[in-house]
This record gives C-alpha cells, sequence and structure tokens, in this order.
C-alpha cells in the first residue's frame, strides 16, 4: 500500500520563449500536471552545475530546461548553455544519478503541443526512475562545487596584476 | 458573471483591466507618503536582517477565472505562515484601481517592505503593480509576481487541489526570492528622438504623417520604386468610392513636404540591432546603384508597416492559370481599371464578356481535409476581412456599369462587417446579382467547358450545391470568373528573424494583446500598423497607423529610455580578478577587466558596463567565487526559489491530499 508517486518537476523557462510558450498552453485551456513548477529566466545558461545538482538535493525529481533553442536572443548564450548542460548531464550518467532527470529542450512562445509533450515524457521518465536520491544528489553538488573551486588560481600578489587593464 | 469571449477570458476581467493604471490621487498626499516610506526604510536598514522584512502578498481572484480552481482563501491562511509574510490579502481584481491603492496604503499603513502579487502572467500586470509599488514609496525591484492564472487555474482546471498546492509553493518561491532581494535602480539610456517606419504604403505615409505632425523625425522606407503600396492598385476604394490614387496622392503630399521626413523609395532595411531608443539600422537600396548609398543610422522606435501580400492562388486551383478567363481579384481590377471611359462593354482577351461570377473566401478560411495546404503545410484559416465587400463592390460596378452583364456570386458567408458596408449587399441585390451559398466543406467545382460549346454557354462552369435553394446542385457557365482572393503575410522572414517578431499562428505580426495593447510588438519600441498585423481595411489600417504613431511618440515624451536593471554585477568583496567571466562574454565591451584600487592595493577586477551588457549570465555560472551575479535574477535568489517550491511550507500538509497528479 504505497502512495503514488509524484515527483516534482521543475521547469527553467526562458523569458523570451518558453516561459511565454507555458502562458500559451494554459491560454489555451490545455492542462498539465500541477507538480510542474515554472520558473522564469533570461537564459539557463547563468546556472552553474551545482546549481542543477542542488535542486536535486532538495528532492526535485527532474528538470527540463526549456530554452530557446536558435532563437536565443544572446549570442553564443545557447551554445555554451548546451556544452554545459552536456557536461553536466555525463556527470549525472555517470554519478549514478540518471541522466533522464535533466533535459534540455526549445520551446517557443507558441510550442503548446511541444511544452504539453516535453512535459509529460519527463513525467514518464520520472516514473520509471522513481524519486531522486537526495543524498546522492548532495554530494555531486558537492564535488561539482569543489570541481568549480578547483579552476580558481592562487591568489596573485597585487603588483603581477597592477601591468594594466585588458 | 461566466460569459466568456473567445479567448476565454471572462469580460469582467477585461473590463478591470481596462480600468487600471494610475489610480487618482492626491499628489500632496503621495508625496507625504512616499517621504515616510523613505524615512521607514532608513531606519529599517538598522534592524537585523530577519526582522526587517515585511512581505505583503495579494492574491487575486481575477473575477473567477483563478478562484474558481485555486482555493484563494486558502492560499492566503498557508501563506500567512510563511516567515516574512506580515499581510495576505485576496482581492476580485488586484489590477483594478481599488486593488492597487489597497497594495499602495498597506506599504504605508502595515509598514511593508516587500510586495508579491500572485494573479495573471508578468507579461500583462509586472509593471502594473511595480508602478503601484513605486506610487507606495517603495522601490519597485522589492516586487514579485507569481503568474498562477495562466500557469495554474487555467492549466491545471480539473486539478484545484494540485493549483491551489502550486500556487502556495509559487508564492513560497517569491518570498524566498524577495528575502535575497536588493532595491535596484533603473538604466537610463538616451532616447533617440526619430523613428523608423518600414513600409511606404498607406499605413506607413499616415504613421509617418502623424509622427512627424508631433515634430518627430523619421525616416519612410519603401521597397519599390513609389510610395503607395497596395493601394496603388486598386480603384475606387469602399466605402467613400474615393480613389485610391487620390488618397495615395494626398497622403504623399503631406510626407514629401514635411520636413521631418526622409523618404527612401527602392531602399529595404537589412540590419536592425538594438533596443527601444537605440535601435541600430541599416538601409540598403534594393538594387546596387553607384548614387544611392548604405545607411547606418539609430532610431529610438520603429513602426512595422511591411503590409501583406494578396494571395495567389496554386496552378489549377478553380482553374487559375489553367483558364485566363479565371482571374484573382486584383487581377479584375487591373482589367476594370483598364476599361476606356466610353466602352459599352467589358471585354477580355477578345471575347466579351456576358456572365460573370465572383468567388468569395479564395485562400481564406481554408478547411482541413478541404483545402491543400500552403507550401509552408499550413492552412489559411483565418478569414481576410475585406474581400467580401470588394466583391459586392466590384460586382454592383459592373451592373451599374454594364448592365447586360449578368452577375453571379458565390459565397459562403457574407462579411460586411463595417459601417457602410452593408449597403454593398443591399445594392447589389437590388441591382440584379444572384447569389448563390456554398458550404464550406463543399466549394464549388469549376470546369472548362467542352470546346464547341464555350461561345454559347461561357468558358467554364461552376457547379454548386446551393444551400439558399436547400442544397439543390445547379450548374453555370460564365464568361469569367473572379476569385475573390485574400490576404497573406508580407515577406518580412528576415526582419521578423533579425527583430525577434512574433508571429501569431496564421503568419502575421502579433501584437502583444489584441484588445490592450493592440498596435505594440512584444519587443520593446517596435510598433504596428497595418495590415502586416493580419487582413484590415483601410479605414481599420489608418486606425491602426495612427495609434502606432501616437504611441510611438509617446515613447518619446521622456529624454531617456529606462530599462530593467537586470545586468551582471561584480561583488568586489569577492572577485580575485581571475578574469574567467569575461572569457564568456561575448558583448564587446560590456565585462572588462580594470585597475582599480581595492583595499589599498592595485589589482585588477571585473568591471561590468550596464548598457552593454545584456543581462544573460553566461558569466555567471563560472565564476569559482560567486563574485559575479545577475541583477534581479541571482543565483541565491533562484536557490531560493527551489526551497521555496520543494520544501515544506510550516502549517501546510503537502500530503497527497493536497499534491495530486493525474
Amino acid at each position: 500500500m504505497s502512495e503514488p508517486f509524484i515527483p516534482k518537476i521543475l521547469v527553467l523557462a526562458t523569458e523570451k520563449c518558453a516561459y511565454p510558450g507555458a502562458d500559451a498552453v494554459g491560454k489555451a485551456h490545455q492542462e498539465y500536471p500541477s507538480n510542474v513548477y515554472i520558473l522564469r529566466v533570461p537564459s539557463p545558461v547563468l546556472f552553474p552545475e551545482d546549481f542543477y545538482l542542488g535542486c536535486y538535493s532538495k528532492g526535485i525529481d527532474g528538470i527540463l530546461i526549456a530554452a530557446c533553442g536558435s532563437d536565443c536572443p544572446y549570442h553564443g548564450a545557447y551554445e555554451r548553455l548546451a556544452a554545459r548542460i552536456d557536461g553536466l548531464t555525463s556527470r549525472m550518467n555517470a554519478g549514478g544519478l540518471g541522466m533522464e532527470r535533466i533535459r534540455l529542450t526549445a520551446i517557443c512562445t507558441v510550442c503548446i503541443k511541444a511544452f504539453l509533450k516535453e512535459v509529460a515524457l519527463m513525467g514518464d521518465a520520472l516514473q520509471q526512475l522513481g524519486p531522486v536520491d537526495r543524498q546522492l544528489a548532495a554530494r555531486l553538488r558537492d564535488e561539482s562545487v569543489e570541481r568549480l573551486q578547483s579552476t580558481a588560481r592562487l591568489a596573485q600578489p597585487a603588483e603581477a596584476l597592477a601591468g594594466g587593464a585588458r | 458573471m461566466s460569459e466568456k469571449n473567445e479567448n476565454g477570458l471572462r469580460r469582467q476581467d477585461e473590463e478591470a483591466q481596462l480600468e487600471c493604471g494610475e489610480p487618482g490621487r492626491d499628489e500632496a498626499a503621495r508625496v507625504e507618503r512616499a517621504m515616510e516610506a523613505a524615512r521607514r526604510q532608513e531606519a529599517a536598514e538598522h534592524q537585523p536582517e530577519e526582522e526587517k522584512l515585511r512581505i505583503g502578498v495579494y492574491i487575486c481572484r481575477c473575477g473567477g477565472n483563478i478562484s474558481d480552481v485555486v482555493d484563494v482563501e486558502r492560499v492566503a491562511e498557508t501563506v500567512r505562515l510563511i516567515p516574512g509574510v506580515a499581510t495576505a490579502k485576496v482581492h476580485t481584481f488586484v489590477c483594478s484601481d481599488p486593488g492597487q491603492q489597497t497594495i499602495s496604503n498597506d506599504i504605508l499603513e502595515e509598514n511593508l517592505d516587500r510586495v508579491v502579487v500572485a494573479s495573471c502572467s508578468p507579461f500583462l500586470h509586472e509593471q502594473t503593480f511595480r508602478g503601484a509599488v513605486a506610487r507606495g514609496g517603495m522601490n519597485p525591484y522589492l516586487y514579485e509576481h507569481v503568474n498562477i492564472r495562466e500557469q495554474a487555474s487555467w492549466a491545471h482546471k480539473h486539478d484545484p487541489a494540485g493549483a491551489t498546492d502550486k500556487a502556495i509553493r509559487m508564492i513560497a518561491a517569491a518570498v524566498g526570492k524577495l528575502h535575497h532581494a536588493a532595491p535596484l535602480e533603473q538604466i537610463k539610456l538616451p532616447n533617440h528622438r526619430r523613428a523608423l517606419v518600414i513600409g511606404g504604403g498607406i499605413a506607413g505615409m499616415k504613421a509617418a504623417a502623424d509622427l512627424a505632425g508631433r515634430g518627430i523625425r523619421v525616416l519612410l522606407v519603401e521597397v519599390s520604386e513609389r510610395l503607395g503600396g497596395r493601394l496603388n492598385e486598386r480603384g475606387a476604394v469602399y466605402p467613400s468610392e474615393r480613389s485610391g490614387d487620390e488618397l495615395v496622392a494626398d497622403l504623399e503630399r503631406r510626407v514629401r513636404r514635411d520636413p521631418n521626413i526622409e523618404v527612401l523609395v527602392s531602399s529595404q532595411v537589412t540590419a536592425v540591432s538594438g533596443f527601444i531608443g537605440n535601435f541600430k539600422v541599416q538601409v540598403q537600396p534594393v538594387r546596387p546603384d553607384a548614387k544611392a548609398r548604405v545607411i547606418d543610422t539609430t532610431v529610438g522606435a520603429i513602426v512595422m508597416a511591411t503590409g501583406f501580400r494578396p494571395y495567389v492562388p496554386r496552378n489549377g486551383e478553380f482553374l487559375y492559370k489553367n483558364e485566363p478567363c479565371v482571374v484573382t481579384m486584383p487581377e479584375f481590377i487591373q482589367l476594370m481599371r483598364s476599361v476606356k471611359p466610353d466602352a459599352r462593354t467589358l471585354t477580355f482577351g477578345k471575347r466579351e464578356i456576358r456572365k460573370i461570377a465572383f468567388l468569395h473566401c479564395v485562400g481564406s478560411r481554408q478547411l482541413d481535409g478541404v483545402h491543400e495546404p500552403q507550401p509552408d503545410g499550413k492552412l489559411n484559416t483565418y478569414c481576410s476581412r475585406t474581400c467580401c465587400t470588394t466583391i459586392l463592390q466590384q460586382a454592383l460596378t459592373v451592373r451599374e456599369r454594364f448592365p447586360q452583364i449578368e452577375v453571379f456570386d458565390f459565397y459562403r458567408d457574407i462579411r460586411t462587417y463595417g459601417r457602410g458596408e452593408e449597403a454593398y449587399y443591399t445594392e447589389a441585390s437590388k441591382s440584379g446579382v444572384v447569389f448563390f451559398r456554398y458550404n464550406g466543406e463543399e466549394p464549388p467545382r469549376v470546369e472548362s467547358a467542352p470546346a464547341g460549346r464555350r461561345a454559347r454557354d461561357g468558358a467554364v462552369s461552376i457547379t454548386v450545391k446551393d444551400t439558399l435553394t436547400w442544397g439543390e446542385e445547379l450548374t453555370l457557365g460564365v464568361d469569367m470568373l473572379v476569385l475573390g482572393t485574400g490576404m497573406t503575410p508580407g515577406p518580412i522572414e528576415d526582419l521578423i528573424g533579425q527583430m525577434k517578431l512574433p508571429t501569431g499562428e496564421d503568419g502575421f505580426l502579433q501584437e502583444v494583446h489584441p484588445k490592450l495593447r493592440p498596435v505594440e510588438l512584444s519587443v520593446n519600441g517596435v510598433l504596428l500598423a497595418g495590415t502586416a498585423q493580419g487582413p484590415m481595411n483601410i479605414q481599420e489600417t489608418l486606425a491602426a497607423a495612427g495609434a502606432a504613431a501616437v504611441k510611438a511618440a509617446a515613447m518619446f515624451a521622456k529624454d531617456n529610455v529606462e530599462l530593467n536593471p537586470y545586468v551582471a554585477a561584480v561583488d568586489l568583496d569577492l572577485c580575485r580578478g581571475e578574469a574567467q567571466c569575461v572569457t564568456q562574454c561575448d558583448y564587446d565591451g560590456a565585462l572588462t577587466m580594470v585597475p582599480m584600487e581595492v583595499g589599498g592595493e592595485m589589482v585588477e577586477r571585473a568591471q561590468v558596463n550596464a548598457g552593454l551588457c545584456v543581462g544573460c549570465g553566461a558569466c555567471v555560472a563560472v565564476c569559482p567565487h560567486r563574485a559575479i551575479d545577475l541583477n534581479g535574477w541571482r543565483l541565491d535568489q533562484y536557490e531560493a526559489m527551489v526551497d521555496g517550491i520543494a520544501a515544506d511550507i510550516p502549517g501546510h500538509e503537502c500530503a497527497a491530499d493536497l499534491v495530486s497528479i493525474h
């Protein structure tokens, strides 16, 4: 007698495309499960890897990155985002968190069907995977933070930097 | 109460929205209130962090649009328990004058220093509520908007418990975000008091003339060799029966005479970048020409008056291009214009026309399974709105000019909706035009007449199942068939791509809101004039162009444009000058390393140029010290929002009785 698993799905929706796309779904009175939470972002490129892993450690089961794709209003942002998510996905896979818990997709302002499809696919995938392992996610997040911090150079003496502006 | 329009928006809701805006109030009281709020804010800054937050949460019923699904009272009860929330109120229309007034008053009376409104999409009313908050004397960026209509009540109609839970969590997320919010100031940039009007048809000319009349300089760019656009191809226009040429000449005179307007014909806009007040545009001659030059200039607003493209039937559609006597409406109008004033007969080729038929809805109101899709795979499902009256006008003209010609009209519906337009139907009927009505699913069939009978019976025969005679099938031979062709979107794909302009399902440019912001595009500073937006007649086109001009002129009332301060910001306490962020920035000059004195030492640190930073956040993710962040969209704010969504809420049972999935 177990209660049905209701996954928490986070949608990071770009302000210019996917967020109005999600609005269009509501305006068309199309329905999707209420456990889908949409956050508006200028571009998901701003998130470091540990942000996503932190979400999982807090109990978010799946993250849909609903971006603008080739319609991205910012130069190079989508390409950078795609590369970052690529790295994250493989680390999630290697770390045993399940690469299906994250998905990068492009949703336009009128992409009602695409939005519904992506949300449904994520829901199905999460039903297969079950609840996220929050401890594992927290560990992966800590590793990710360490990895980012290790990119810091040792503090350099001030006089070495006084050379001039770039 | 429950009466809804085609968009599913309750009428009441629209009325309330139309009343939105700055509530009338006593100026002195406002100043006093603002001063008191400022004093209070100053005093509050000396208090410890946790104590000073007093957040007001306002939950909108939207006249039932939200509260029919979301249990708003329960939402209010629950969010009151979230740390930092001082008050939570439910209002039928928070966007109405009294709703906004409540917020402004509460800021003063309940000492609020942060505000959340949970209502419709932020694209409709985020600015409205920022304004209400500012009028209460609070920094407008200490406001958070929660979307519980488009993204909750409308999207989870059959899951009220789930929608209610989601509303609570999304408000908890906004409250969390506000815990990490800082007051921000808008970025002020110069506003270039000059408009670019793209398209020199009547819409473009009207917009240019109206703008220039308000003292604004205008660059009017037309791709063809002359001004006037599609109207150059028309004769007399309904309902005035004035000649189109005269209309064009009148407007052109105004435009050419006005020193504020620079006209460039045979030119096209080839590049657009920038934003409201500061668009960089490039205009090039259509044909490379030694005399004409490439112009790079800056404008503050852009009016899209790019017009439409007449529908051209496929080869073979109603025998178009197979039978020369099957012509489109623009072709027929050209024929009529070529008739000599003293002509007693209408001839086409060498043939005298004795019977003529008009067919409505060609290329418009297409149905799946009946009509062939366009090359892009889409059907033109919309009504082109002008063809019915044009057909009746032309039918009547034929009857009046050549009474010996028999005129037949094959229609699906008669949509002569404008003032004076219905008279064309009445007059056409009286003049002896014979009407046949067909079902959309069964459009008339057009066939070539056998060679021997063409002279007697007409070159083509039309077979129609006439619903006016209860479905009787009739066949009729005619000498000419005029296809009432509609409008299709103009060829502006390049501009749409470059300027990121939204288009509707029909391919025409799409306004922000059909009723509340009918001539504005979601790209700030870009306005709509005329048929670039969808089929319109001349009156509607001129009205839209006038409205676009006024909107653009209003933008120029200020010397500066104020932009949301959502740009990157460097925390100098954390920055170590490692420049990793700089490598991620694709915008020249937006993020650079500069020498500066920090703690008595000369060091290099990252610096953001707020005028050049676009706020994408690519720099944020790579800093090992989290020293760079995006104002208004900080990483710690997102983390707090995820906490709000994921964590348990005090006093709130998030067990299966509230959360549900289906």
